[in-house]
Parts: C-alpha cells; structure tokens; sequence
C-alpha cells in the first residue's frame, strides 16, 4: 500500500480478488463437517464389505455368463471368481491407502 | 407384494405402488410412488436454489448462505479432486449431490418414500457416471486411456493376469458405488422400523430403551443421509479425476 500510487476502488478489489484465488485451491481439503463419521473404523469396514462383495459379484458374474454363452460352465466362473477376488483385494488396498493418506 | 404392503414387515416402507397405470406400447410406465418421491425432490432442488438466490443479494441471507454453501462445497470439492480442467463437469456433479441429498432427506420424513433405498434408482445414477467417465476418459486420450489398466513396472509374464485384475476392479466400480448408497439406506430404514417396533410390542413398561435407541438412530440417519451424498459424489470426483489425468 504505501508504493506507487494510491489503490483505486476497483484495482485494489481486482487484486484482493486475485490473492484469495490464488490461495483457494491449495487451502483446507474438504473434509466433511463435524460429527460424520466418514473416517471412522466402522465407516470403513462397511467400506471394505462393500468393495470385497463388489468384485467378487463382478467377477462371478462375468465368468458365468462367459460360461453360458461358450458352454463350459464352472470353468470361467471358477477363473473369474478367483480374479474378482484379486480385483477386490486390490481395490480394498487402494482404499486403505487412500485412508492412510488423508489422516 | 400381497406379504408386503399388508403386512407389519419392516420392509412394507420399499413397496412400489403405481398411483397411475400409464402403458406406452407394452411398457409399463406407471407413476409410482418411487416416480413421485423423485419428482418431489427434483422440485423442492429447484425451490430451495431458485428462490434461495431470488434476491440475490451482495451480502447473503440464511438461505442465500445455505444455496451458496452447497454450491461452493461442490465447486471445491472437484477444483480440489479433479482440478480447474474438472469445472466443466460441475454441474453434473452438483445435480447429483443435490438429487441424491435431497432424496435421502426426504426419506427421514415419516410416510416418505426413499427413492435411493431402492438399488435400480442408485444402479442406474452410477451406471451414468461410470459410462459417462469411460466416454470422457476415451474422448480425451483415445487409446492411452488404456493405460489406465497397465500398472507400470510390472514384469511381463504377470501382466496379462494384472490387466485383467485392474479391468474387473475398473467394472466393480458401478456397483460398489451404487451398493454403498443402497445399502446403507436400506439398512438404516429397516433398521428404524424394526426399533420402532420393538417399542410397540415391549408396551410402556419396556419400550423406553429402545425408544431412546430410536432417536438417537434417527440423528444417526440424518448424518448418513447428508454423508453418502457426499460419498457419492465425491467418488464421481475421483472417477472424473482417472478419466481426465489418467492415473490412480
């Protein structure tokens, strides 16, 4: 303030406009308010579940339907359920991670 | 359907009952209750930002606060997720939160109808977000979106069988995510009747304990009612942030 000359009305709201721009995106994460229980133990053993059960309906579900439509019934299933079950498991660590990074 | 809307079953609040037979060559395409409830939120969204905002005053009210609160906790949430790049997808993201918030609201009113307890409602909502990333992901690199499913440095006999891992976990996403709003609606109404009835049959000596739980489950409910619209759409976020900068 005390180079140059004096700040107009509107140059000034210009450059106060652009500081707290620049500043926005970096600040606080968001996180939800207060009370929810969101990274709570329990939240994320629902979470867990959810993912597990997920991959492994994905996964036997695309391998029985392989099945029927080439007719070799378990063989697929049985491969795409062990896969799903991968896919869960990797899913589950990127969760985990996810979880370690934010607190 | 005959067990379930006369019964005493916890589960009668999730019946479909068509209030009006409409049949469009063969298709049934009643309005349900389902349809109305959806129809209810879709239209106190519009009340709440529209005449929210009818002022639209420099220095905001209580309910000009509340719009501009939401839409900024939305905006920050896919600047912060997805990037300034991810502004252009906004809206879609902010009707979802709003749609999926306000049906979950609504359900915690007595006698209400809760759409996202219902899994086709949620199935189809991630269904869109997972078609609409993939399209995004495809229509921005092409082929190299690919790449999304080769994990780097990994030796080359192992990487059929990790590609294929990557590409089920890339197709559980729909429906993890619908499953996590379903469920825990589902659960948590279910939950409420089945207390709630608890306090009928144990009477005025008894019921009291679980009365207590009741309200406390209802406060509960309203937390996981704001909570998994959050979930919901910040998941879209991180989906939208794979599609657009290509990496985990």
């Amino acid at each position: 303030m005390s180079q140059g000359e004096p700040p107009t009305r509107s140059n000034d709201f210009d450059e106060r406009l652009r500081r707290l721009r620049e500043r926005t995106p970096s600040e606080d994460k968001v996180v939800p308010g207060p009370g929810l229980p969101s990274r709570t133990a329990v939240g994320f053993a629902f979470r867990a579940g959810v993912e597990l059960m997920a991959a492994l309906l994905v996964g036997g579900g695309i391998g029985w339907l392989l099945d029927r439509w080439l007719g070799t019934l378990p063989l697929f299933l049985l491969i795409f359920f062990f896969l799903g079950a991968g896919a869960g498991l990797l899913n589950l660590f990127r969760a985990a991670k996810e979880m370690n990074r934010d607190d | 359907m005959t067990d379930l809307s006369t019964g005493q079953s916890p589960l009668e609040q999730f019946a479909i009952k068509r209030l009006y037979e409409v049949h469009i060559g063969g298709i049934d395409v009643s309005i349900t209750n389902s349809a109305v409830f959806m129809l209810v939120a879709i239209a106190l969204v519009t009340a709440f930002l529209t005449l929210g905002m009818r002022q639209h005053a420099l220095i905001p009210g209580r309910w000009q606060s509340m719009v501009e609160l939401s839409y900024e906790f939305i905006a920050k949430m896919v600047r912060d997720n997805v990037g300034s790049d991810g502004m252009r997808y906004f809206p879609f993201v902010f009707t979802l939160f709003m749609f999926i918030l306000f049906s979950n609201l609504i359900g915690m009113v007595p006698f209400t109808f809760t759409v996202t307890s219902h899994i086709i409602v949620t199935f189809v909502m991630a269904a869109v977000v997972f078609i609409g990333v993939t399209i995004i992901g495809f229509v921005r690199h092409g082929t190299h979106f690919l790449k999304l499913f080769v994990p780097a440095g990994v030796p080359i006999f192992l990487l059929p069988l990790l590609v294929l891992i990557e590409l089920l976990s890339y197709l559980t996403r729909p429906i993890s995510l619908s499953v996590r709003l379903f469920a825990n609606m589902m659960a948590g109404h279910t939950m409420l009747k089945v207390f709630g009835g608890f306090v009928v049959a144990l009477g005025v000596l008894a019921g009291w304990a679980p009365l207590a739980f009741v309200v406390a489950l209802t406060g509960l409910e309203i937390g996981i009612a704001i909570l998994q619209a959050y979930v919901f759409a910040i998941l879209t976020c991180i989906y939208l942030n794979d599609a657009i900068n290509l990496h985990h």
